[in-house]
């Protein structure tokens, strides 16, 4: 028992380095599937769409209600907006997904 | 005999038996004790009590329980760390809090004849509602007024016209997004499962021939409940990791910790 605690030691040693650096790489977790990643993408530019026209359609809602018959510019004009924010969301999405995928690959 | 395959019926929230009268009064709405809310008192006992019956201070070789739920502690403790960095931490009650409610939701809506609180979009959106409230309050508590710098890219002048309104959409995406991934998840996986059950039952009464071949489909259930435990692990897993890079965001708006 004691003649093999300076290995155990060492062993402990090094799991806990092993702990440490695991620490400082950032980000991580399980890798992204095929699936989850077209199915991040398909939400992001949905979710962006109805943001957009549900911000334009309660501005048009709230010119309305003050007098201003704004409808429907507003909802047409966010909707491309959101439109754009989508896309402008899957690239921030890619852009995290490469750097996620760079460092995984890096670790091998 | 006709079998009528209903697999939407398990998503229908309704008042208990027995408790058909509402609660309450909220502006002329009735307030019902639902099957969803049972589900929902029954997760926060069940992990109210794992978390505390399990750990005993003064044990030097931990049990099985004490060892899970020193490893969920761990698990978060590090994914808030490694995302947000030092400062985040202080908000780790509140990420826990959200990561185990939404585990033991999936996961106690995965038994046989239970109710699966996160499919429902209502609960998901409040959840997510929550999260992106939060983001908000810390980005001004900590910034002041320079959290809305948050929406204003490194651009000239005459592009940020277009792409201010750009990045608020954007950031009122979160909220959507957050919560359509998870109640899409859990809501496909149980509706495929609901659809091959109904396949087994549909061959299984066919009789004859058709009887031997509903072991096909069993077989796949088999399959898809062990990716659906999966699934519901990893939904929890990105739902509490987007709240810390949300939260990342808000602690330290464009420079990277």
């Amino acid at each position: 028992m004691t003649s093999s605690d300076p290995d155990r030691l060492r062993e402990l040693g090094r799991k806990l380095e092993d702990v440490q650096r695991r620490n400082v790489t950032g980000p991580k977790g399980p890798p992204p599937s095929q699936l989850g990643i077209a199915g991040r993408f398909a939400t992001e530019l949905v979710a962006s769409l109805i943001a957009g026209g549900g911000l334009g359609w309660g501005l048009d809602w709230l010119c309305g209600h003050f007098g201003f018959h704004t409808r429907p510019v507003f909802l047409i004009v966010f909707f491309v907006l959101g439109a754009a924010a989508g896309i402008r969301n899957v690239m921030r999405a890619a852009t995290e997904i490469n750097a996620k995928m760079a460092s995984k690959d890096l670790e091998k | 005999m006709a079998m009528t395959l209903t697999p939407m019926e398990q998503f229908e929230v309704k008042p208990l038996s027995g408790m058909d009268h509402p609660l309450f009064h909220i502006a002329g709405h009735p307030i019902y004790f639902t099957n969803q809310s049972l589900l929902m008192v029954i997760v926060v006992i069940v992990a109210s009590l794992f978390l505390t019956l399990t750990v005993k201070p003064g044990r030097l070789v931990p049990t099985r329980g004490q060892s899970m739920a020193e490893a969920s502690y761990e698990f978060v403790a590090n994914m808030i760390h490694s995302a947000t960095g030092e400062d985040g931490l202080k908000y780790f009650p509140f990420v826990f809090s959200l990561f185990i409610f939404v585990l033991f939701s999936n996961f106690l809506g995965m038994l046989p004849g239970s109710f699966t609180v996160t499919s429902q979009i209502a609960v998901t959106f409040s959840l997510a509602c929550l999260v992106v409230l939060l983001v908000i309050v810390v980005g001004f508590m900590k910034h002041g007024i320079g959290f809305l710098k948050l929406f204003v890219p490194h651009a000239p002048w005459y592009l940020l016209i277009l792409l201010i309104p750009i990045e608020v959409i954007s950031f009122l995406t979160r909220p959507i997004s957050l919560s359509v991934r998870l109640f899409a998840n859990m809501l496909a996986g149980h509706t495929m499962l609901a659809v091959f059950a109904g396949f087994v039952v549909a061959l299984g009464t066919a009789g004859g021939i058709f009887a031997g071949l509903a072991i096909a489909p069993m077989l796949l259930i088999v399959a898809i409940m062990l990716l659906e435990l999966l699934v519901a692990f990893l939904q929890a897993y990105v739902f509490a990791i987007l709240t810390c890079i949300y939260l990342n965001e808000a602690l330290h708006l464009h420079d990277q910790h």
